[in-house]
């Protein structure tokens, strides 16, 4: 059951390895985010190197997306245009994103602020999606019809270069995208996923895209976003392991698959609370470990900087 | 009568040679497959001109080969435990065995372990880059590796087959690098290094292993490219393989 990672040079049993990637293959279909919020702590939890664990995440999370962006597309869910626009942002954002990775990785902090960043994101924007979601469900449940869209007012509506993206029958500024694809393609570079947590919410609260393209744009996004990033992973720090990949992604593509069919019968109102619960949970798992005093208050790196 | 002969053994001992060590492993090369999941090596030997085997002991060492090291010290700060403090070693092995024959500080005085680099506290460092007292990075450097079974010290895990004939067991786990091994055995007599003798081993990936560690070092780009398109294509089969026809 064991198998060898050539690139992580190190041991681990290849069932564990499918199954966990089939769980969160699972979650990431059904809420159409990536996953690697997940996958990475996850893998540094069962003691593959943090690096080797960022960067590899990313193919399970290319794969787990692209299974799921498929079977939008067939429900004619996805708005491309939008995806190609947030796509210009995230370029940008994911060159800078491993420029600042190198630097804050001479600081020696590196682990910090991942760590921080993690539970700043995933706390507030959590907070965010559970307060929605529970006003949404006590709505619906009270027989108000939920289903109308909030009219966007205010500065967005402000901006230039005004564009129309049609599937998301919206007629807004190509601003607020790029920016959204820059800080999603930075994290992605820093805290190695594919930022459907963030790409998520934002698409439904500062763009308010209708849900049902919001999964299928998202999913394109990412799938561009960590393609490039695995790949400047792969020259930066070698740290892409292949073997590690295949078996993530053989038990991610199949969970994929079936968490969009899981995704499919639950409410809108109901997913999103279900997302938030666990990415509060997440959240809160990773704020634990920065408070509770360590076991060892030394750690050692091998790989010198 | 008694003391005659005794006199004329020693007699016949004095001009013979002192005593003498050879050794052997049983592989000098340990080959990284897919299955690799640690292994053991023999490490056997004899001692020639044997004498008393009172006050005799014999150590075996397994080093790996030294990796840079960067430990880091936490400190709370602000209610958050932050890395505050570091020290960068050098020369320090990545894998460290010990095998003897007792507890090594019965075996010599520490200035002849340390001499001779026996023992997990005689392991120093060639360079140290710390603004404190090194010390405490050194012992979390040692407390690391025991913990993840890199390093170990094994008292009394030597076997005698016979007076002069010896063995012992090297575990060689999952974790360990690659690169050039050294393995050494002592013979120490009252505490001074009578024989040593080393011999080099080999920890190495083949095949398929070191194919893909090789690409991944020497070709990133078409290694990242190709890792891309198995995460497109394997979603992609798995979409067609799904889908429920309509």
């Amino acid at each position: 059951m064991e198998i060898y990672l050539p690139v992580a040079e190190m041991s681990v049993n290849w069932l564990i390895l499918i199954a966990l990637g089939t769980g969160v293959g699972f979650l990431s279909g059904m809420f159409g985010v990536g996953g690697g919020f997940l996958m990475t702590p996850l893998l540094v939890f069962t003691g593959i190197p943090s690096t080797v664990a960022v960067a590899t995440t990313l193919s399970h999370v290319t794969a787990s997306s692209m299974s799921g962006a498929l079977a939008q597309w067939r429900k004619r869910a996805i708005d491309f245009t939008m995806a190609g626009v947030m796509l210009v942002g995230g370029i940008g954002g994911t060159l800078f994103g491993v420029w600042l990775f190198a630097l804050m990785r001479r600081q020696g902090q590196m682990d910090l602020i991942v760590a921080l960043t993690y539970v700043l994101m995933l706390g507030s924007i959590g907070t965010i999606m559970l307060r929605e979601s529970l006003a949404a469900l006590k709505a619906y449940r009270s027989g108000a019809t939920a289903t109308r869209r909030p009219v966007n007012r205010g500065w967005i509506q402000a901006l230039p270069l005004k564009m129309r993206f049609r599937q998301s029958r919206l007629y807004i500024s190509v601003l607020p995208p790029i920016a959204i694809g820059f800080v999603v393609g930075t994290l992605s570079a820093i805290m190695g996923i594919g930022g459907g947590f963030i790409v998520v919410p934002a698409m439904i609260y500062v763009l308010r895209m209708p849900t049902k393209v919001v999964m299928g744009t998202s999913l394109v996004q990412i799938i561009a976003v960590t393609a490039i990033t695995t790949v400047l992973q792969a020259t930066n720090n070698y740290a892409v392991d292949i073997v590690l990949a295949l078996l993530l992604v053989s038990g991610g593509v199949v969970g994929a698959q079936l968490g969009v069919r899981a995704g499919a019968k639950l409410r809108g109102e109901q997913l999103r609370l279900l997302l938030a619960l666990l990415v509060l949970t997440v959240a809160a798992g990773l704020l634990w470990q920065l408070i509770v005093r360590p076991a060892d208050l030394y750690s050692l790196s091998e790989a010198a900087p | 009568m008694k003391r005659i002969v005794l006199a004329a053994l020693l007699l016949l001992a004095v001009p013979a040679r002192a005593e003498d060590l050879v050794s052997g492993i049983s592989q000098d090369i340990i080959q990284i497959t897919s299955n690799y999941t640690g292994t053991n090596i023999v490490v056997f030997g004899a001692i020639e001109q044997a004498q008393n085997p009172q006050g005799r002991n014999i150590v075996v060492v397994v080093r790996g080969p030294d990796e840079p090291m960067t430990v880091r010290r936490r400190d709370r700060i602000a209610g958050v435990w932050i890395n505050n403090d570091a020290a960068k070693f050098e020369g320090l092995p990545a894998y460290y065995y010990l095998a003897s024959t007792e507890p090594i500080s019965r075996i010599a005085p520490p200035q002849v372990l340390a001499r001779y680099g026996i023992g997990l506290q005689s392991l120093t460092p060639s360079a140290i880059g710390s603004h404190h007292d090194p010390e405490p990075f050194r012992q979390a450097v040692i407390r690391y590796h025991r913990r993840v079974g890199l390093y170990a010290e094994s008292p009394g895990s030597i076997d005698f087959l016979s007076e002069t004939l010896f063995r012992t067991r090297v575990p060689v786990p999952a974790g360990v690098t690659r690169g050039q091994y050294n393995v050494e055995v002592y013979l120490i007599r009252d505490g001074e290094v009578v024989s040593a003798q080393s011999t080099p081993l080999f920890v190495d990936a083949t095949g398929l292993e070191r194919r893909v560690f090789n690409s991944a070092h020497d070709s990133p780009l078409p290694y990242g490219l190709a890792c891309v398109f198995m995460s497109m294509l394997l979603g992609w089969i798995s979409y067609v393989l799904f889908r429920r026809p309509e």
